[in-house]
């Protein structure tokens, strides 16, 4: 059965296009004072929301070692082959005895899609709020195992830039 | 004239242009700050208070910048260009009377800088010659997109021009002047003096041919990003580009000026006679001409980031076949009821 | 021949072979794990269930065997066995068993070197089921080392005793054995009699799990990383067939390859380890020519330019001696064309000796495998390529006479005796080819710098006279040029031939031309397997069964 499609036939006051005109002007003017969306960015910093994938952090459990046990799952999740981890056997008497002795990201080459941390079997890698690390070299964009220590050191009670609780 | 009159035209003339260039700073600004706005943003706001001084930062900007000259541009024209478009600019407002007079050491002061009895031809000549400047700018470029947008501006000038032209026709006819002085006292009195009232047609009419005038948006055919990169300054970088940039403001200012002159009374204020309340009178006029001058130059701003841009053949649809004729008609009206009336 | 069915297809099987060895020759896959071709039968893992027709329960396809029934007896008029592989019972009970099987097992993949070549992982995942109903504590043991390379992870043990009957069997040696009884039982050895024969570490090979780890790869990388390149063994004249893993020009460890004509299934530690022993070298990175007491690099260009000035002088000149140094550690193909430069190119000027052949004791199996008393891979090829061999070059070649030398160098480890190093000092002018700073190539006066072991490519001769394939397993670094190039760039400038051989096919090609032996005997047909020498008719006939793990 066809159905019969009437198109909007438009009429002599929509053709003088002056009134669609004055509606268009009078959104544009509402805009004008509406509240601004606008992060004064270095000044105010934007909150990113739960699940927000950042710069990486590697995991450690609350005695102090490192949740990894360089089982390489990420780096072969990596679809920008941007981890390289060299293993070695672990430091501490308990627990896992392979941990990584390097765990190197390439940052400029991640396109955090957060594949290593859905691959981590140890809920190792985790990626973070924190979206503004730029840096003049290449070098400095290049984490190694500390610095991934450091970042859970910075993100594991709070959001990154969340502020509220501080002062 | 004596030698006091000449400086006193000198004054005024650097009075004028040092009042339209701070009002082009005073755009570029508005522009930015409420195009921000209509879009939820906030805008330049860094440079000195609320930033005010961003136009200054810009004009820097624009001095530090390397001043690049493709090596293919035809030389003399292309560095004419910008001064053939940027000087009619501001000489459009010599003619434009900004207030009632000032009686200063028992010398009444007209505030114009010229009144001269063709001011509304004088206003017309001097925009059309602005148009060389695109023309010449695109020309000289010797690129496709400053061409094309050269070849559009003139195009489009030439259709807006006589519709312009002739929705002026209707006010001179009324007016029996082509003095604008004499355009502004006829509008004199009470509100419904102004001719935007008695002239609601050729007032629209006007308006959106000034709109074309001015390659403003929605008939920025000349400049379209989108299409034509830039238009006719594609090639011109540095200072030269700023000129572009400035005249296309001065061009406004001027614009609308002219538009307030010729259907809001110019800087008349309704019911008052501003004549006899002496040096004040000459003081509230003035501010009133700037206040309505600033309402259409805000209406600018307002429309361009309202409405896109038409189609080339839309625009020239628009020009040809709807404001023309609706221009013509509106003469025979006008003429037609003064016949009666007369 | 009996004739049975497995699934869906007929199989003709030799009489007396097991169902499950008919399967893997048919390429029909049962799950196993303590069978191994090598050794013999025990059926204690239970995975190779299978259901055969008349038989009231499932029985182990590893231990049993195919037979001829008389014919009223055959099954459907004509099978001698019916095998049922993928019947619902026979896949209810391979999850059953390998829910035994992971009852204890730690399911730490994530760090166990095994994972990504684990039969259990593999297994799981194909036959087992997702969850335990396990709710026990799991038994927990420490790590023990069973040898000095061989650590035991009791947790992942599946107690399949392919160890324990491997140092039966193979090594002869005895040292594994199962202790205990039941969930306590593990595999232990004996405190006076550590893991430590020459085929320890084939245990870690043919552990299907993670429970035995080698103590040189522990903890090093992850399977998935590696690249495994076919090659064989360079570290006695067995040539062993070996699996060179390597990631990024680095060899991480050696595995035993099959080969039933050349080492069967196993390889020894000799071998296995044997790679290290170029890591630690010190390193030749570019040609290098004597100056004031030291080296300084030299250009190839400029090397040749070198040889050119005082090797042709030689030719002209009339008391000088060429002596050439040939290696039974280079390829077929590098003698070749060592033996052509010598021989065609300084003629009677010319003598070839080598150093002294690396003998060391002969090590013997009694299941067959052999370590070679002559511990060069290529003695052979030496032998065919260079036939007017000096075998005593220091007393053919006379004191005071004007010499000139070009060596090849063997290796990291040999060593130099007196008698030796006065002999180069001797020389007027000493090349060396080599990849490494050895005491020979201290000596040199123009050292060229050829590839190292793990580059070399080329074929080998083994001391059956199997030509075998030699495979780089880790690139050329940059300098580097293989070893027949260069010899072939010293007959181009020495003798003026214009030789122009692209590729080590090339020159394979050519040595098969000029020697008959080694007719037809190209990279392509030998392949990865090796065929003998042309003239040998029987090499010892393949006996052992394929297997797949
Ligand atoms: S986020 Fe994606 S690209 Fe980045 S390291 Fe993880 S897996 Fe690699
Ligand atoms: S971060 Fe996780 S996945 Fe990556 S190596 Fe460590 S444990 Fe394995
Ligand atoms: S033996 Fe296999 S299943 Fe067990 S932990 Fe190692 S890789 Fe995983
Ligand atoms: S029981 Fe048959 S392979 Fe282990």
């Amino acid at each position: 059965m066809a159905t019969v499609v009437t198109s909007y036939e438009p009429t002599f006051w929509d053709k003088l296009y002056i009134p669609a005109l004055f509606q268009g002007l009078m959104l544009t003017l509402k805009h004008m004072f509406k509240k601004k969306v606008t992060i004064q960015y270095p000044d105010e910093k934007h909150v990113p929301p739960e699940g927000y994938r950042g710069l990486h952090r590697l995991n450690k459990y609350p005695d102090g070692r490192i949740r990894c046990v360089a089982c390489e799952m990420c780096a072969a999740a990596c679809p920008a082959h941007c981890i390289h981890i060299v293993p070695g056997p672990s430091p501490w008497e308990e627990g896992k005895e392979r941990y990584p002795v390097r765990f190197d990201i390439d940052l400029l080459r991640c396109i955090f899609c957060g594949f290593c941390e859905m691959a981590c079997p140890e809920k190792a890698i985790e990626l973070t709020e924190i979206y503004d690390f730029a840096d003049y070299s290449r070098e400095g964009l290049w984490i190694d195992k500390a610095g991934l220590l450091e970042i859970y050191e910075l993100t594991k009670d709070k959001n990154f830039y969340d502020n509220s609780n501080e002062e | 004239m004596d030698l006091i009159d000449f400086i006193i035209i000198c004054i005024k003339v650097v009075l004028v242009f040092a009042a339209t260039m701070l009002a082009v700073m005073g755009m570029i600004y508005a522009e930015r700050r409420i195009s921000a706005f209509i879009q939820n943003r906030l805008g330049p706001n860094r440079v000195g208070p609320k930033g005010l001084f961003q136009p200054l930062a810009d004009g820097l900007k624009f001095l530090m910048k390397e001043d690049i000259i493709p090596t293919a541009v035809n030389k003399p024209l292309y560095l004419l260009a910008p001064a053939m478009l940027l000087i009619p600019a501001l000489m459009t407002f010599a003619v434009i009377p900004f207030g009632s007079s000032l009686t200063l050491f028992g010398r009444q002061i007209s505030l114009q800088v010229a009144n001269i009895n063709i001011g509304v031809l004088y206003i017309l000549a001097l925009t059309s010659v602005g148009v060389y400047g695109i023309v010449l700018a695109g020309w000289s470029s010797n690129s496709k997109y400053p061409l094309l947008g050269g070849l559009r501006s003139s195009a489009q000038l030439i259709s807006y021009e006589l519709s312009m032209g002739l929705a002026i026709v209707a006010i001179v006819l009324m007016t029996g002047s082509l003095r604008l002085n004499d355009i502004v006292s006829s509008q004199q009195g009470h509100l419904f003096s102004w001719y935007v009232f008695k002239q609601p047609l050729a007032f629209l009419i006007f308006l959106i041919a000034v709109y074309a005038e001015t390659n403003r948006l929605p008939f920025d055919l000349a400049e379209a990003e989108q299409e034509l990169v830039g238009g006719y300054h594609t090639e011109y970088s540095s200072m030269k580009f700023a000129m572009f940039f400035m005249a296309e403001y001065a061009n406004m200012i001027t614009a609308a000026a002219f538009t307030v002159t010729l259907f809001f009374g110019g800087w008349d204020i309704p019911f008052v006679d501003e004549a006899a309340m002496g040096n004040w009178g000459a003081l509230l006029s003035g501010i009133a001409f700037i206040l309505k001058t600033a309402f259409f130059l805000f209406l600018y701003i307002w429309v361009r980031w309202t409405f896109p841009r038409f189609r080339y053949d839309q625009l020239m649809n628009l020009g040809w076949k709807v404001m023309l004729p609706l221009a013509l008609l509106n003469i025979f009206i006008t003429g037609g009821i003064l016949t009666i009336i007369s | 021949m009996p004739l049975i069915k497995i699934d869906d297809k007929e199989i003709e099987v030799e009489k007396g072979i097991t169902v499950l060895q008919a399967a893997i020759d048919e390429r029909i896959e049962i799950p196993y794990y303590c069978y191994h071709p090598a050794l013999s039968i025990v059926g204690s893992c239970r995975m190779c269930l299978v259901e055969i027709e008349g038989m009231p329960k499932l029985q182990v396809s590893c231990n049993t065997t195919i037979g001829e029934l008389p014919p009223e007896r055959k099954k459907d008029g004509k099978y001698d066995m019916i095998v049922r592989t993928q019947t619902e019972i026979v896949k209810r009970e391979r999850e059953n068993v390998l829910e035994f099987l992971l009852l204890n097992h730690p399911l730490d993949c994530p760090v166990c070197d095994q994972a990504g070549e684990c039969y259990l992982q593999d297994y799981s995942y194909k036959y087992g089921r997702a969850h335990s109903r396990f709710l026990e504590e799991k038994r927990v043991r420490k790590n023990e080392y069973l040898g000095s390379n061989v650590i035991i992870n009791h947790n992942r043990c599946i107690m399949c005793t392919r160890c324990v009957r491997f140092t039966r069997e193979i090594s002869g040696t005895n040292e594994l054995f199962v202790q205990a009884r039941g969930d306590v039982s593990k595999i232990s050895i004996f405190e006076d009699k550590s893991l430590d024969n020459m085929l320890a570490g084939n245990v870690i090979d043919i552990c299907p799990v993670g429970a035995l780890l080698s103590t040189d790869y522990i903890h090093k990388n992850r399977f998935w990383n590696l690249e495994a390149k076919k090659s064989i063994c360079t570290d006695c004249s067995v040539g062993c067939n070996i699996l060179v893993y390597s990631q990024n020009n680095r060899i991480y460890r050696l595995n035993a390859r099959e080969n039933h004509n050349v080492n069967g299934y196993f390889i020894c530690d000799i071998g296995r380890y044997g790679f290290h022993r170029y890591e630690d070298a010190e390193k030749v990175t570019s040609p290098l020519i004597r100056s004031d007491g030291g080296f300084k690099p030299i250009s190839w260009e400029g090397a040749l330019k070198e040889i050119y000035e005082q090797f042709s002088m030689s030719m002209s000149g009339e008391k000088q001696q060429i002596v050439g140094i040939a290696s039974p550690f280079h390829t077929n193909e590098s003698l070749f064309m060592f033996g052509r430069l010598m021989n065609n190119i300084f003629k009677d000027k010319s003598i070839i000796g080598k150093l002294p052949f690396i003998e060391d004791y002969e090590i013997h199996f009694d299941s067959g495998f052999r370590i070679s008393k002559d511990r060069s891979p290529n003695r052979k090829g030496l032998l065919d390529f260079c036939p007017n061999l000096e075998d005593e070059i220091l007393q053919k070649v006379k004191a005071g006479e004007v010499r000139l030398c070009y060596a090849l160098d063997d290796g990291v480890d040999r060593k130099l005796d007196e008698e030796w190093e006065s002999f180069f000092k001797s020389q007027r002018f000493l090349v060396v080819q080599t990849y490494a700073m050895t005491p020979l190539a201290k000596l040199a006066h123009l050292i060229l710098l050829g590839p190292s072991p793990m580059e070399r490519e080329g074929t080998m001769t083994n001391d059956q006279g199997r030509i075998q394939w030699l495979n780089p397993s880790v690139s050329l670094t940059n300098k580097t040029r293989p070893d027949w190039e260069i010899i072939m760039e010293f007959m181009n400038t020495v003798g003026k031939r214009e030789l122009k051989y692209t590729s080590v096919n090339e020159v394979n090609l050519e040595m098969g031309e000029r020697f008959p032996d080694y007719r037809g005997r190209t990279f392509f047909k030998i392949g990865y397997q090796g065929l003998p020498k042309k003239n040998i008719t029987t090499s010892r006939p393949s006996e052992g069964r394929q297997a797949i793990q």
